[in-house]
């Protein structure tokens, strides 16, 4: 029986008292420990950003790397042993802005990842940049005349790209959030979620104030009605839904792959070369 | 200017980008080796689907060829063009000799000027091949069965060939042998053989290109994945691999870029199979922020780097040894990064193999360099399936005790968990961090921790120099002049030394195959010679500024950056005028 201790890590996270990344944290473990997936068969790979220090803060497989580039680590890891649990996590600049080609092509691809982006609509770590999800009008440190640039919309672009599972959830509802992630960890293909996770610090307009106000729970009549998720994606405003807004059922990449089906690449044995394989040559 | 051997036959097919000018090389390639011949291809074309100019250039001989060779005895051109351009004795093709033997062509080319040395056999090319089929390119084989017959190959062998290329049953196949055949015999019944006579042989060779080799040397090596974004001259390596996927029981994955690329290498790594990328100078530009983070993770990574011209896109079809600085400098900060550069088609194969097991034992990049001309040319060998031993390097035991990723130890080398085994759970970071992976740069930066964990990665460099292999040298013993190369140029250098002794010139070579870290043994090799030349395929001689800064010494440089390999006579003589300098 596993339970949320064993996934425990030992360093004390160092987000600021109240930052959104918390209750992922939590969330995060608590899905894990509600699915019973054993800590060594979990890998959660990061970028860089504030959000993005998690995996230190758990105990799993923690992978930490650059700025970007979850998505295609993410992939390798999950390509060469597809028994792991594999989890992208990163921010929003991590992901929308330099790593918008992973983020489209992963999707695509229905490489079996659960993401998940703390969006805060800022970047957090480097104190206080717009990011590419800025609301129009947002005042920060690299647009101190208001943001002019139109945020995007991770959720069309998700499902534009192909996600088969595309969801947003709000880090002050530790308990939806929590379902959530657990509901794209069972999801069997390429799952996204946003997650709006207010920055205390350095984004004095999107708090905790602003979505408690907004968020409502979607409940979607069905899941695999792209229209219908593509019309709840793009409502934001006065109202912003929270929930899975798309779920199907698709061929994952590593259904498809002639090697990979074959079972976890790791498990196959080397190939020993035989004289005949290079008769073609003679 | 030096004399060739006797011994030897240097063929050239030329013609125009389409023409089926490549696959009518390998063909009579292909036909040399099963002849018994040892043979080293040459292919010269442009960054062009359909017309300009392209050529490829076959050398054949019982002997070892170790380079395309100079010369030129047999001709076969598909079109004016080539007719004239390679019979012209002030012929521009990058150092390629021009033709002193017989040029084999459509008898419908009668405008071009007679050269004294080329003998001019004329064929009805086309109106043989229109019998059989309407399909232009079969006029390729008749002229190529032409050549065949002129140095008195066996026709049945080269219709073996033949019949393969074009899907051994079927119309095709027949149509072509058929054609074949009567070109064999109207060349026999209209033309003196060649003056050349060759030593045929039942030897068994496989023959092979340097890309496909660095593939095949992967697989041998343990290769389980294999991430890339395609680029010239990187892709002969990436198409072998993909073509061969599920015989090898390989994933080959073309990402959305070479970042991707190198990033999921990276990932499968970590996660415990062998994986490798691959690309050229711009490509591996993408490439370069994840080199350090491999390093810093301590993940194993075998990175393929094809150099071609440079800057920027360059001669996209063109050789060069242009990314030695480039590749020596990629990613911040200082860590081990090893470097080897094959020097030919064989080595290709296990020097890749051997970065395998290198990248693992010391969990950091390793490359492996070659340049075009050694991706995309094609050599004989005997022994292709080469003994190899993988060595996974140091693992922990499930469960063990306080696990520490990064133990200091006096190797620098510390054991690997990968993601599943029991109990070793642990965070790897491109943040610096202390023995278990914990982040030693953020809330608290921690010094001590920082130099411990930086020289324990750098303990690697010296735990790697100590197992390097002595320096390989060629008639260096009492040699007064040494000449250095690195990688491709290795056969042309060898020849270029052999001319040079005929002359009684006591000159010897330096071949590295291992560029980086420098074998301190070179210290005790260049000592008390009269003089040291470095050889390069670039311009401003990146290796040498590396051996003059390690080895504080003198050199004399002579490099090639017209976009051509270096040719042995060419080498000879500004190898002689160096000396002289
Ligand atoms: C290639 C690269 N460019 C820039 C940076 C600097 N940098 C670090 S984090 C960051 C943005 C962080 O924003 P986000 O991804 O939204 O994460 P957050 O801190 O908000 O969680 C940037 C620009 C970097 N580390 N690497
Ligand atoms: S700066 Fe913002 S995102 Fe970063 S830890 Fe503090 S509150 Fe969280
Ligand atoms: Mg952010």
């Amino acid at each position: 029986m596993i339970t949320v201790n064993d996934f425990n890590g030992k360093v004390k996270p160092d987000w600021c008292p109240a930052c959104g990344n918390f209750s992922q944290l939590t969330a995060i473990k608590g899905a894990l420990t509600e699915l019973q997936i054993e800590p060594k068969n979990t890998v959660i790979v990061s970028g860089i950003g504030c959000s993005s220090n998690l995996p230190e803060f758990i105990r799993a497989y923690g992978f930490h790397g650059l700025h970007g580039r979850v998505l295609p680590v993410a992939s390798g890891v999950k390509w060469a042993n597809s028994d792991l649990t594999v989890i992208g996590y990163g921010g929003d600049g991590d992901g929308f802005f330099e790593g918008t080609q992973h983020f489209f092509h992963t999707a695509k691809r229905n490489v079996d990842i659960t993401y998940i982006v703390s969006d805060n609509q800022i970047f957090g770590l480097t104190t206080g940049q717009a990011s590419p999800t800025s609301e129009i009008g947002f005042v920060s440190k690299s647009t101190p005349d208001g943001n002019i640039e139109k945020p995007v919309n991770p959720l069309t672009f998700g499902l534009a790209a192909g996600a088969t599972f595309v969801a947003r959830a709000f880090s002050g509802d530790p308990k939806h959030l929590t379902e959530i992630i657990k509901r794209g960890i069972q999801h069997k293909g390429f799952s996204f979620i946003d997650v709006m996770s207010p920055c205390v610090t350095f984004n004095k307009l999107n708090t905790y104030d602003y979505f408690r106000k907004r968020v409502y729970k979607y409940e979607a009549k069905d899941l695999k009605d792209f229209s219908a998720a593509y019309r709840i994606s793009e409502e934001w405003g006065d109202k912003i839904p929270i929930g899975i807004f798309y779920e199907i059922e698709s061929k994952r990449y590593e259904e498809m792959d002639p090697v990979e089906v074959e079972g976890p690449l790791v498990t196959h044995p080397i190939y020993s070369v035989k004289d005949e394989d290079l008769e073609e040559l003679v | 200017m030096f004399n060739m051997s006797d011994n030897e036959i240097v063929f050239r097919v030329a013609g125009a980008a389409g023409d089926g000018v490549q696959s009518a090389g390998l063909i009579m390639a292909k036909t040399f080796a099963r002849s018994g011949l040892y043979a080293v291809t040459y292919n010269y074309y442009q960054d062009i689907v359909r017309g300009g100019e392209s050529w490829y250039q076959v050398r054949a001989s019982p002997k070892k060829v170790r380079n395309q060779g100079d010369g030129l005895d047999i001709l076969v051109t598909l079109n004016e063009d080539g007719l004239v351009r390679h019979t012209n004795p002030n012929i521009n093709e990058g150092g390629a000799s021009s033709l002193s033997g017989i040029a084999i062509f459509d008898e419908s080319i009668t405008n071009y000027e007679k050269q004294q040395k080329v003998d001019y056999r004329p064929m009805p090319l086309s109106t043989i091949a229109g019998k059989y089929s309407k399909n232009p390119l079969l006029k390729n084989t008749v002229a190529l069965s032409a050549a065949a017959a002129s140095i008195g190959i066996d026709f049945e062998v080269m219709a073996g060939v033949i019949k393969e290329t074009f899907g051994n049953k079927g119309a095709v196949a027949d149509q072509n042998v058929q054609a074949a055949k009567e070109g064999y015999d109207y060349f026999k019944a209209h033309y003196p053989p060649y003056g050349k006579k060759l030593d045929f042989s039942k030897r068994k060779l496989y023959l092979i290109g340097g890309g496909e080799a660095v593939g095949f040397g992967a697989v041998k090596g343990g290769l389980k994945m294999y991430t890339a974004y395609p680029m010239t001259p990187a892709s002969s390596c990436l198409h072998y691999l993909a073509s061969h996927a599920r015989k090898f029981d390989l994933f080959v994955k073309v990402s959305e870029d070479e970042i991707s690329a190198i990033n999921m290498a990276i990932g499968g790594n970590y996660a415990g199979v062998r994986a490798m990328t691959g690309s050229s100078g711009g490509g591996f530009a993408l490439m370069t922020e994840a080199v350090g983070m491999a390093a810093m993770l301590e993940i194993p990574l075998v990175i393929y780097e094809a150099q071609r011209s440079g800057p920027s896109t360059g001669l996209p079809t063109k050789t060069e040894q242009g990314d030695l600085n480039q590749v020596m400098g990629a990613s911040q900060g200082d860590f081990l990064k090893i470097i080897f550069a094959p020097r030919n088609v064989m080595e290709a194969a296990t020097l890749t193999a051997e970065a395998l097991n290198v990248a693992e034992r010391f969990q950091t990049p390793v490359f492996v360099m070659v340049d075009l001309y050694l991706a995309e040319h094609s050599e004989t060998v005997e022994n292709l399936n080469f003994d190899f031993r993988i060595d996974r390097g140091e693992r922990p035991k499930d469960g063990q005790a306080n696990y520490k990723r990064y133990l200091i130890t006096d190797t620098g080398i510390s054991p690997r968990a990968v993601p599943g085994q029991e109990g070793l759970m642990h965070n790897e970071d491109s943040d610096e961090h202390n023995e278990y992976g914990d982040v030693v740069s953020d809330a608290v930066t921690d010094p001590k921790d920082r130099i411990k964990m930086m020289e324990k990665r750098m303990r690697k460099m010296q735990t790697y120099i100590n197992e390097m292999p002595p320096t390989e040298t060629y008639r260096a013993d009492d040699a007064e002049y040494l000449v250095f190369q690195w990688g491709s140029t290795q056969g042309v250098v060898e020849e270029a030394i052999d001319l040079l002794r005929k002359k009684n010139i006591k000159v010897g070579a330096v071949e590295i195959n291992r560029v980086f870290p420098m074998n301190p043994d070179i210290g005790k090799i260049i000592k008390s010679r009269k003089k040291i030349i470095v050889v390069e395929n670039n311009y401003s001689g990146q290796y040498n500024s590396l051996l003059k800064s390690r080895f504080l010494c003198q050199t004399e440089l002579i490099t090639k950056y017209d976009g051509e390999s270096f040719f042995p006579g060419e080498l000879a003589t500004s190898i002689e005028n160096a000396i002289k300098r």
